[in-house]
């Protein structure tokens, strides 16, 4: 059995991602208000109602509570000086290896929400491929870029 | 290095202009249809001065199309100079594009009909940058001599630069012969007979049917289908027969003249591919940009032993338009496949010994589908009842595929050397080099972890983005060997 990757993305991270599944049932809720202001108007099936709010409660118990958890404990990754590694997914495991000297350019970015907790997000570009590895904190993830961009030279090679 | 200033061809003045009055033929069309012939140059008519207004603005925008031809013809100009291939052009915003010969990926010739008539080519410039699958300088229309002098005058500068280290290079070309592979006649036909071009053909006329769905008055179409329906069901099916039959032979006479004469050549280490009937096409593809090399065996070619070879390399598109694959060998014998690749790339494992999905991933190939495939059938049984239980017929169908493709699923590892069989329907074997490979992935559900299986994915570089070979539920191990060996 291969051991997973050794670091965790910080606990704040959960935080945001809990905010992001509040701002979508909020925004869900919207839609279902007007639904149902709709289906009492025009007298539409009564089912409309059902239907609304329980896509509203799935939400509010799936993108605030359970996917971020899950998504939260299952989010690994460790830097290594010949290679990154990442694990993440909800319900499908996935791993990944990128090689150092495969990579192009290292991105960071980091939106309001994620600046107000002071996260960032970094991205690792290959010729083929972008993976990123979110909500991690920003002095973490600035030191990461820089780290994996003097490991990206160290390991010159062709493509 | 001569600096003397070429010119294109006049006919390029001709050419442009040509494409860009195709592009308004359109609006042409639209500007007639829509106004329902309405049209008329007589001055008393109500549409006399509607009409000319339209045929105006038409008229000026074809005006433009014939001028910006002949401009384009008369500012272009190029010729080499330190190395490089320079090229300048336009009448009040003048562009200018260096390119040192030692970064020109390939050269592309192209021969129209027009071209083929006066013995001129147009020519295709690409750089591994080439932007928007574009070429980085097209010259419309040249004489085939001074493309020659441009492929010199390339050769020269390169070999200028790379003298020092020039030993290894003679050492591979020796042991390369120069014609690889040409299609016979017969493979031909077998090409043109078993393409799937059905597909892109139907779609073509589809996306020219919804061109027209402005002018076209489906409704009264549709009305009068119905009255067609009411002949029967055997008519529509024989309408559709007879349209699969008609698309299909537009397909095969456009495969036949495509890859009329197809001939893969090596020269100094790279892959020359000529092809094509009416419109001759000759694309160079660097054999240091390739990153992967696939076989597809479609089940039909399969079952005769046929092959297609594709290349994805990284870069230029080699003129094939929306695609960066490019196909080596679009049909040939298996057997000779290989003796043929072996030739061409002699570190490469060409037989490998494959290590297959364990027995107990089986159902993980077939039980995904019926996710989506039980409210197919149950729908279809449903509503259309007694015959919609014929969907029944896709479980056992679903079932057979999955263990054909379990069958096919399997993974080697051979120095520096990961090959790949996988099976969508075509089976495909992807051969890749560590070095070329960009990331290495494993995914794996609950389910497969239950059972110790793991898919791997392998992403190599193609074109501008990348493509990814995929061998689903191999043992744990066995992925998890991939990553240790992909790690060092």
């Amino acid at each position: 059995m291969r051991a997973e990757p050794m670091h965790k993305i910080s606990r704040k991270g959960l935080t945001v991602w809990r905010l992001y599944g509040v701002l979508q049932t909020l925004l869900l809720l919207i839609v279902a208000a007007f639904a149902c202001y709709g289906t009492y108007y025009f007298e539409w099936p009564s089912f409309i109602y059902f239907i609304a709010v329980a896509v509203v409660i799935l939400s509010a118990v799936l993108s605030t509570y359970l996917f971020p958890k899950i998504r939260w404990e299952r989010w690994r990754y460790e830097v290594r000086d010949n290679e990154i590694e990442v694990q993440h997914g909800l319900f499908v495991v996935k791993r990944t290896l990128i090689p150092m000297v495969r990579v192009q350019h290292v991105d960071t970015t980091q939106g309001p929400i994620l600046k107000k907790y002071g996260l960032g997000n970094i991205s690792i570009s290959t010729a083929a491929t972008v993976h990123t590895i979110p909500a991690l904190v920003m002095d973490e993830a600035d030191g990461l870029r820089a780290r994996i961009s003097e490991l990206a030279r160290v390991a010159e090679d062709d493509v | 290095m001569s600096k003397e200033i070429n010119r294109l061809h006049p006919i390029s003045a001709i050419i442009t202009s040509a494409k860009a009055l195709k592009s308004l033929i359109f609006p042409l069309v639209v500007i007639i249809f829509s106004n329902g012939f309405h049209i008329s140059f007589n001055f008393h008519s109500d549409n006399f001065w509607r009409t000319t207004f339209l045929f105006g603005i038409w008229g000026v925008g074809a005006l433009l199309a014939l001028v910006s031809g002949i401009v384009k013809w008369r500012t272009f100009v190029y010729w080499f100079e330190d190395g490089e291939l320079r090229v300048k052009y336009g009448l009040f915003v003048k562009k200018k594009r260096y390119i040192p010969f030692d970064r020109i990926q390939s050269l592309n010739y192209n021969e129209g009909i027009f071209h083929r008539l006066l013995g001129l080519v147009k020519v295709q410039v690409e750089t591994a940058g080439s932007k928007d699958r574009k070429p980085e300088v097209e010259l419309t229309a040249i004489r085939k001599a001074a493309a020659d002098v441009i492929e010199q005058e390339m050769r020269r500068a390169k070999n200028q630069v790379t003298e020092p280290m020039n030993d290894e290079q003679s050492e591979i070309e020796e042991v390369l012969v120069p014609t690889i592979y040409h299609m016979s006649i017969r493979d031909l036909f077998i090409l043109a007979i078993t393409s799937g071009g059905i597909g892109v053909v139907l779609s073509g006329i589809a996306a020219i049917v919804s061109q027209f769905s402005d002018i076209i008055p489906y409704e009264e179409i549709f009305n009068e289908l119905a009255v067609f329906a009411k002949f029967g069901a055997l008519l529509v099916a024989l309408a559709v027969i007879v349209s699969l039959i008609v698309a299909w032979f537009v397909s095969f006479v456009i495969t036949l003249i495509n890859y009329y004469e197809y001939t893969v050549r090596i020269e100094d280490e790279k892959l020359i591919i000529t092809k094509g009937l009416i419109e001759k096409k000759r694309i160079t593809l660097p054999l240091n940009r390739i990153q992967a090399i696939r076989i597809v065996e479609n089940p039909v070619r399969q079952l005769f032993g046929f092959a297609t070879v594709v290349v994805e390399s990284a870069g230029g598109n080699g003129g094939e338009g929306n695609d960066k694959k490019i196909t080596l060998f679009p049909l040939i014998q298996t057997q000779e496949c290989l003796e043929t690749l072996e030739q061409l790339f002699p570190d490469i494992n060409w037989r490998p010994e494959f290590i297959n999905s364990p027995k107990r991933a089986r159902p993980f190939f077939y039980r995904i589908d019926f996710v989506w495939l039980i409210p197919i059938i149950g729908a279809c049984s449903y509503f259309f009842y007694p015959y919609g239980l014929l969907s029944l017929l896709f479980i056992p169908l679903t079932i057979v595929i999955g263990i054909w493709q379990h069958k096919t699923a399997g993974y080697m590892i051979d120095g520096k050397q990961l090959t790949m069989k996988y099976r969508v329907f075509s089976r495909i074997t992807l051969f890749m080099e560590k070095k070329r490979i960009q990331s290495i992935g494993t995914t794996q559900t609950y389910f497969q972890k239950r059972k110790n299986v793991m898919t791997v994915k392998a992403t190599v570089m193609s074109g501008m983005t990348g493509m990814t070979g995929n061998v689903p539920s191999l043992e744990q191990q066995d992925a998890e060997t991939i990553l240790s060996w992909y790690e060092h």
